[in-house]
């Protein structure tokens, strides 16, 4: 194939300096590419249901039938409780942050190779690649808000003016996706193992968050470490708070994590600008 | 001031070891205790260059594969880091490097401009003034709204082309890409750069192409294993570039000996007018090319044929005892035959002098290269014509003596003479 590339080091007005050096480590670019970063996000979201007949549709599908099949396996069968509420809207408020976790994830993880062509001929802040595949899967979130809203208002539940708090228990998967997102993101460049076990491991971060159970059933003296190292929880009990109960969120294990999410995303940044510089030569 | 500054820049690649698996890397660092550090070869992609290219060069890397021209315009273009040392460049790159595409094949060639122009740090106005003339110079109509999956692999290098010609790049960057394209792309290629000197942008430009190479630049640095070997005049680089391929392939061209039935050639060397071996000559000097061979049983009337072939046009001179009804007779034992030309009009580069033996009309050593020789001419550094390096040394091989005569060079005087270049006034 004869094809060919175009690359150019700096948007802004010229002359400007750029240094590539051995040392020089990358400063934050982003904002001065952020066109870029949604022209990326909107590329992503283009491609992913170009050739789906049902679309987006997709999106509200995942968690739904998730939803269902959990309803019927363990809130009919198993009789797992549900905090009062139907076991699928109980479901569905987990299920809608948890498709957006892990689509998020895996989705960042593949980002690199996805496009290592472009890596290979282009320059552009990296970071960017992850971090589009975040903003992507975030499109997806607002159609399976309305679904779960939804389904809240059919059995019988009434809206609350917490609903609007919303976005606070989506940042903090949002937080966590994307950090975790770059770390997997930038290992798998090495070695692509991490495409193998990462399948594994969000099953297994699914069970360990309270996604299709409540976060009641955690032992008492366990909880607030079991909330604390896993900001999903947090997210989850907040979205069940605000949109099943109509309550406050849990302002303290907001705050706790959030602080463990700020050295989540510090160690993921920190993990791929230190593997960045080998990109374009391992891809 | 300097457009691109290299400062002690190295870099290295590890040796070839595929794709590693975190297992690899787990047991390597157990191993490692008792290997040496640094024992998995390295492949110095660069070593140590240091290099200023001021503002409004045109400046050319040739070099063989490998050399590390490519590496050098990955670092320029922030694709990929140095090991050691720093580029400081000045002013927005344009690169066009190798070929394989950034292009996305699942969106149409529309988003792709998109998506590029943003890249490239163009506003969605800028994309949207310059869309038409991307079209129009890729020269793909409807295609646009088609995925680039579905596209030629012509009409892609063509569209990723158009996307960086319409940039005002103040560095533009060429990577052998545009070589593979037709004819006339290369042209528009070759004129956009040309146009885009002109308007005193830095050009670095990395080629096989040294007729481009000879046209567009002023400067040409000749890379050899990651290392700067010269640095000058293109015309010189090229001559010495060219010089030094061809003293290659001589050298490479060992004697061995050639066995027939009945026949052991032992020996094959080329002289001089006085009678010296020598492995090159100078434009129009005489060669004599003597070949010592021996037979296993007397043989009768071996017929020899030695001619002079380029490599790639094949066949420019042959000298035939077949059909100038010659054999030597007799022969048994040690002996030799001889044929001298007397003078070779040919221009420099590398030949081959190829040769059989006939016995009784059939062959009894096959048509084969018995050596190789080099015409040299540093003369043709002081041609005057375009491209003159790089055409005598990869043109029309030989030279006839010729005058052009056209209204207004019609005098004896004032008739325009070609002869052979070379001249050992």
């Amino acid at each position: 194939m004869s094809r060919l590339a175009v690359s150019r080091a700096r948007p802004q007005e010229a002359p400007q300096e750029t240094v590539n050096g051995a040392e020089s480590g990358r400063v934050f670019e982003l904002w001065r590419y952020r066109e870029v970063l949604f022209a990326f996000i909107v590329r992503h979201v283009k491609v992913r249901y170009k050739q789906a007949a049902i679309g987006i549709g997709w999106s509200v599908l995942q968690p739904l039938f998730a939803s269902l099949l959990f309803a019927l396996f363990l809130g009919r069968f198993a009789h797992i409780g549900s905090e009062g509420v139907p076991y699928f809207v109980f479901a569905l408020a987990g299920m809608v942050l948890w498709t957006f976790f892990a689509a998020s994830v895996s989705s960042s993880a593949e980002s690199l190779i996805r496009d290592a062509a472009m890596v290979r001929k282009v320059y552009f802040p990296r970071t960017i690649l992850p971090l589009s595949a975040v903003g992507a899967a975030l499109v997806d979130v607002p159609a399976a808000l309305l679904v779960l809203f939804g389904s809240v208002l059919i059995t019988g539940g009434r809206p609350s003016i917490y609903w609007l708090l919303v976005p606070l228990p989506l940042l903090l998967v949002m937080l966590a996706a994307t950090s975790i997102g770059m770390i997997a993101a930038a290992l798998n460049v090495y070695y692509r193992d991490v495409r193998h076990a990462l399948p594994f491991v969000l099953q297994v971060l699914l069970f360990a968050s309270p996604v299709v159970y409540s976060l009641d059933v955690v032992p008492g003296r366990w909880r607030g470490l079991y909330e604390a190292f896993n900001p999903m929880a947090a997210a989850i009990e907040d979205m069940r708070r605000l949109v099943l109960h109509g309550t406050q969120p849990d302002w303290l294990s907001n705050l706790v994590a959030l602080g463990w999410l700020a050295i989540l995303v510090v160690a993921g940044v920190t993990v791929f600008k230190a593997l960045e510089k080998d990109f374009a030569d391992r891809l | 001031m300097n457009s691109i500054e290299f400062d002690h820049v190295t870099k290295t690649y590890r040796g070839a070891e595929g794709y590693r698996s975190l297992r690899d890397d787990v047991a390597d660092r157990f191993r490692r205790r008792t290997r040496k550090p640094g024992s998995r070869s390295a492949i110095h992609a660069l070593n140590d260059v240091n290099l200023e290219v001021p503002v409004g060069q045109a400046l050319a890397l040739i070099g063989d594969n490998g050399a590390g021209k490519s590496t050098a315009l990955k670092i320029i273009s922030r694709i990929t880091y140095p090991t050691s040392g720093r580029v400081t460049v000045r002013g927005r790159v344009g690169a066009l490097i190798e070929v394989g595409t950034g292009l996305h094949q699942e969106l149409t060639g529309r988003e792709n401009v998109n998506l590029y122009g943003r890249i490239l740090g163009f506003s969605g106005r800028d994309i949207r003034r310059r869309f038409d003339e991307i079209v129009d110079f890729a020269g793909i109509g409807a295609a646009i709204d088609q995925p680039v999956k579905q596209y030629s692999s012509g009409m892609e290098l063509r569209l990723g082309f158009a996307i960086a010609a319409h940039l005002e790049p103040d560095i533009l960057i060429v990577d052998e890409a545009i070589s593979v394209g037709d004819a006339g792309f290369q042209y528009r290629c070759v004129e956009r750069m040309s146009k885009l000197v002109r308007e005193g942008r830095t050009l670095l430009f990395v080629t096989h192409n040294l007729a481009a190479v000879e046209a567009l630049c002023d400067r040409t640095i000749l890379l050899a294993s990651g290392e700067i070997k010269m640095d000058g005049e293109p015309r010189r680089v090229i001559h010495e570039y060219l010089r030094k391929v061809h003293a290659d392939v001589t050298e490479r061209a060992g004697s061995q000996v050639i066995l027939g039935p009945g026949i052991e050639i032992h020996e094959v060397t080329l002289h001089d007018s006085v009678g010296r071996s020598v492995t090159s000559i100078r434009p129009g000097d005489p060669l004599t090319v003597r070949i010592r061979f021996r037979t296993t049983a007397e043989l009768d009337s071996p017929q020899f044929s030695i001619g002079i072939s380029d490599p790639t046009l094949g066949m420019l001179t042959m000298a035939s005892m077949l059909l100038d009804g010659e054999d030597l007779g007799r022969v048994s034992g040690d002996t030799w035959v001889e044929v001298s030309f007397d003078g070779l009009p040919f221009k420099p580069r590398a030949y081959d002098v190829v040769g059989d033996v006939r016995q009784n009309f059939g062959r009894i050593v096959d048509l084969q290269r018995l050596a190789r020789f080099q015409v040299e001419d540093d003369a043709i550094l002081n041609g005057t014509g375009t491209n003159v390096v790089t055409r005598s040394m990869r043109g029309a091989p030989v030279h006839l003596p010729y005058r052009w005569r056209y209204p207004g060079r019609e005098s004896s005087e004032d008739v325009i003479v070609s002869e052979l270049i070379a001249s050992n006034e």
